[in-house]
């Protein structure tokens, strides 16, 4: 067990290394840098000495491999350097925006599992027919909701003519609770998918008619069989939602002027600000390694066949 | 022409029905209190003060900073703020400061002789272990002296004329020396700004938000400043709102109470709700496209020539902009010091146009674009986003050339693309470019190789320039610089607009205003001479 852990945590920095090098030769790729776009396009008439005194000052005037070096050197030790665009250590930037963005997607991923297995269920055990098609049709359209236009369109109602909830100055939870709404929806729809079919193939396998017919309720073989099965591709799919999610952040935490990971990294694009950037690719990689690791492990508690030396038949 | 006329008298009956409006509004006693909050677009940036010519870090920094001088936004006079007087010699080499007395930053340091000359040393020299930039705005700084404790001299090199306004925008803005101690990458952290202004800095959420508090013991507000001593307002709210839609709509709905950046086409949603638009001029260079003559395709000056009288300055506006942006008549605007009415020589007459190119040997061919000895005249230009409706104004420009068969193609691009390309004349001939100040040093600012050199010139940051300089210019740009004849100082001012555009340098086409939505129960709003706000008299009434 302990050797399995090692390994996976050994393939999990050896990913977060490989995205924080193929995110450094993609900067170095793009024309221009943060201390051309700050200094020479900014609104400063600095002459070609004082711009060359700053590209030395931010090391920007060091060849490529040392200016990798030196900002691996610098994530191995903590150190993240500072922001050209914004001036603020991005240290401390990490450290304002991650929780913002930490609740945003987590009480988005809740409301969107929570969503796509009501919609699941109406779509499977509801009742009538034409309810049940509805509901089966209705992962479809929330998939193709832009969340920009979402977005805006839930404060259009919700703030502005209703003044339910403020935008601009909103409370702690207020804050949160349009975006996570507006970011949930498109999550849900392949959760809710996914599940629909496989409640829909699950069904119709040979275990559950046995069930059935020794007398067990259709409600009652829905929960304790069916949906224990139904859900591991759920799962597999959750682990990839985790990209989507920080799309997501990175569009609604800009409609909602909320400070967080998915903000932060479009103005560190827009201004090409190397050092954020690889910091939000290195957290998004470790959002995805822990992810996916925490996704593994759960497999085996829903389903007995896949823990170690599982007894159950296959 | 007539139009133009009409707008003019329109503008200036608005403005004096503004200043009727503000005049009696101070008749009423300010209520004391409240917080207000204040919708901006974009995060500031660095706020080291001589980095506040962009937008988002002026409108903090004029609030939190205190200048020597103040320029009156009606008048352009300058007049008294921390010094309560001063004087300069005959040929505008040194300049002594009588500063007022009881000054604090809001650290409890003393603002004193010794901090006013830490200040411009800094800003005049730059500092090089701090990595400050020299100012744009302080020219020819020698070094400043500490006469006594409330009296400074500063001298200069060569005569500096400009310098007296130069110390009253918001670039030279007065911090203390636990500022001035830090490295010019820190800054960025609005509470490391300390200044002796109405307001300080409470709060920051980086990216997102600043707040600040009213300073209770403030007492030196700018000497004829209709407001004195505490400012009405508890604080400001700054809250990053990047989405017009939420901006407009927050206003709106009684979310914010004051906007910045207000499209032309969303006024009107504005002001139907009884809301009131600010739009005061940033008096500056206008709203232009400007030529790379090192580029060989504009380096004829009859192209040049063609392109400006192809340019339908007036279509622009009336189709894309409100009455708030009065059609260009010379390279500055109009309530710019030093301004010349250019209007003859920037006429739409598309017959010259036409004639021009044809003479310069650029001939429509078969595929409808003009040609010669095989090249095709197409230029590209990157949008400027700061800029009002910057691609659409561009995307006008390129059908009203597509109709004398010249093409331009207008890019949006990431921001690297764009910085280094419109360092580079092959690529980009043409951009689109603009910059306000009031004072005739402005020009300066743009067009010189060691500034902002719009054009491209030989000598400055762009290093893919080959050959092209036009000393004339620079010279006249010089001079403007260090005329310390007032009257002298705008005949040459008048000259540099002529030499522009007789030389088809740039296309003006609109004076840019800045424009603001404010609630209707606030009052007293100010803007300093470039349309930055002040609201040290500003305050809620409700």
């Amino acid at each position: 067990m302990t050797r399995r852990l090692l390994e996976r945590l050994g393939q999990a920095l050896l990913v977060l290394w490989a995205a924080f090098t193929i995110a450094f030769v993609l900067l170095q790729l793009m024309p221009g840098d943060a201390v051309l776009i700050k200094f020479v396009g900014g609104d400063l008439g600095l002459s070609p000495e004082a711009v060359a005194e700053i590209r030395a000052f931010y090391g920007a005037d060091a060849p490529a491999w040392r200016r990798y070096l030196d900002a691996l050197a610098g994530v191995v030790t903590g150190d993240f350097g500072y922001s050209i665009a914004s001036g603020v250590p991005v240290a401390e930037e990490i450290r304002t925006n991650l929780p913002a963005t930490l609740w945003l997607a987590g009480l988005a991923f809740a409301l969107a599992v929570g969503l796509a297995l009501l919609v699941a269920f109406l779509a499977t055990l509801g009742p009538f027919a034409w309810l049940r098609g509805a509901f089966q049709a209705l992962p479809g359209l929330m998939v193709s909701i832009p969340v920009f236009w979402l977005g805006v369109l839930l404060i259009q109602i919700f703030s502005f003519k209703l003044g339910w909830v403020s935008v601009i100055a909103p409370g702690p939870w207020e804050r949160l609770v349009l975006p996570v709404i507006a970011i949930s929806i498109p999550i849900a729809a392949p959760l809710a998918q996914i599940l629909i079919r496989n409640l829909d193939a699950v069904s119709t396998a040979p275990f559950v008619h046995v069930a059935r017919a020794k007398g067990a309720s259709r409600r009652w073989v829905m929960l304790r069989h069916v949906l224990r099965n139904a859900l591991l591709p759920a799962l597999t799919i959750a682990g990839v939602l985790f990209g989507e999610l920080l799309a997501g952040a990175v569009v609604t935490e800009t409609v909602f002027g909320l400070n967080g990971i998915g903000r932060l990294a479009e103005q560190a694009v827009r201004a090409q600000d190397a050092a954020v950037l690889q910091a939000v690719v290195l957290i998004a990689a470790f959002g995805f390694v822990a992810i996916n690791l925490i996704v593994d492990l759960l497999y085996p508690l829903f389903d007995p066949r896949l823990r170690r030396g599982g007894r159950a038949p296959a | 022409m007539t139009l133009n006329l009409t707008r003019r008298i329109f503008a200036a009956a608005s403005l004096s029905a503004a200043l009727l409006a503000s005049t009696a509004l101070l008749a009423e006693t300010p209520k004391q209190g409240g917080i207000l909050v204040y919708l901006e677009q974009q995060p500031h940036t660095v706020l080291y003060p001589p980095a506040g010519g962009f937008y988002p870090n002026g409108g903090i920094l004029n609030q939190i900073t205190d200048k020597l001088t103040y320029q009156n936004p009606e008048t352009l006079e300058i007049e008294p703020w921390i010094a309560e007087s001063w004087e300069v010699n005959e040929d505008a080499t040194q300049y002594a400061f009588k500063l007022r007395p009881g000054v604090t930053f809001s650290d409890g340091s003393p603002l004193d002789a010794a901090a006013v000359v830490a200040n411009f040393d800094a800003f005049g020299l730059g500092d090089q272990a701090r990595n400050f930039p020299v100012s744009e705005v302080v020219n020819n700084y020698e070094r400043g002296e500490v006469l006594d404790p409330l009296t400074v001299r500063f001298h200069f090199k060569a005569p500096s004329p400009g310098f007296l306004q130069g110390t009253s925008v918001i670039g030279s803005g007065l911090v203390s020396l636990a500022t001035l101690g830090r490295n010019y990458a820190e800054l960025g952290d609005a509470r490391l700004i300390i200044g002796s202004g109405p307001f300080l800095v409470k709060s920051q959420t980086t990216g997102s938000e600043v707040v600040l508090s009213v300073r209770e013991d403030y007492a030196w507000g700018p000497k004829l400043h209709p407001h004195q001593g505490r400012a009405p307002l508890d604080g400001i709210r700054y809250v990053i709102t990047p989405e017009d839609g939420v901006r407009i709509g927050a206003l709106l709905s009684g979310q914010a109470d004051f906007v910045r950046q207000i499209q032309a086409y969303d006024e009107k949603q504005v002001t139907d709700r009884g809301y009131a638009l600010y739009a005061p001029s940033t008096r500056g260079v206008n709203n232009s496209v400007v030529f790379r003559p090192d580029n060989p395709l504009v380096a004829d000056i009859r192209v040049r020539q063609a392109l400006l009288h192809a340019t339908d300055a007036k279509e622009i506006v009336e189709t894309l902009f409100s009455a708030n942006y009065p059609v260009a008549t010379s390279i500055i605007a109009a309530n710019a010091q030093g301004y010349v009415d250019l209007s003859d020589k920037l006429t739409y007459d598309p017959e010259l146009a036409d004639k021009l190119l044809t003479e310069a040997g650029w001939i429509v061919g078969a595929s409808g674009l003009r040609e010669k000895d095989g090249a095709v005249l197409e230029f590209t230009a990157y949008e400027s986003p700061p800029q009002p409706q910057n691609r659409a104004t561009l995307q006008l420009v390129a059908q009203q050339w597509g109709r004398l068969g010249v093409k331009l193609n207008v890019l949006a691009g990431d921001s690297g693309s764009r910085t280094q390309d419109n360092l580079d004349p092959e690529k980009t001939p043409v951009s689109p470019a603009m910059v306000g100040r009031a004072d005739p040093d402005v020009i300066k600012s743009q067009y010189h190789p060691t500034n902002r050199n719009v054009l491209l010139q030989l000598g400055g940051v762009a290093e893919k320039v080959k050959s092209f300089r036009d000393d004339r210019l620079n010279g006249l740009l010089e001079a403007v610089a260090a005329e310390t004849d007032p009257a002298k100082r705008l005949a040459l001012t008048a000259e540099v607009q002529n030499y522009v555009i007789d030389q088809a340098y740039a296309i003006p086409i609109f004076e840019e205003p800045q424009v603001f939505g404010g609630a209707p129960y606030l009052k007293g709003v100010g803007f300093e001479a470039v349309g930055r706000p002040s609201f040290y008299g500003a305050w809620l009434d409700r």
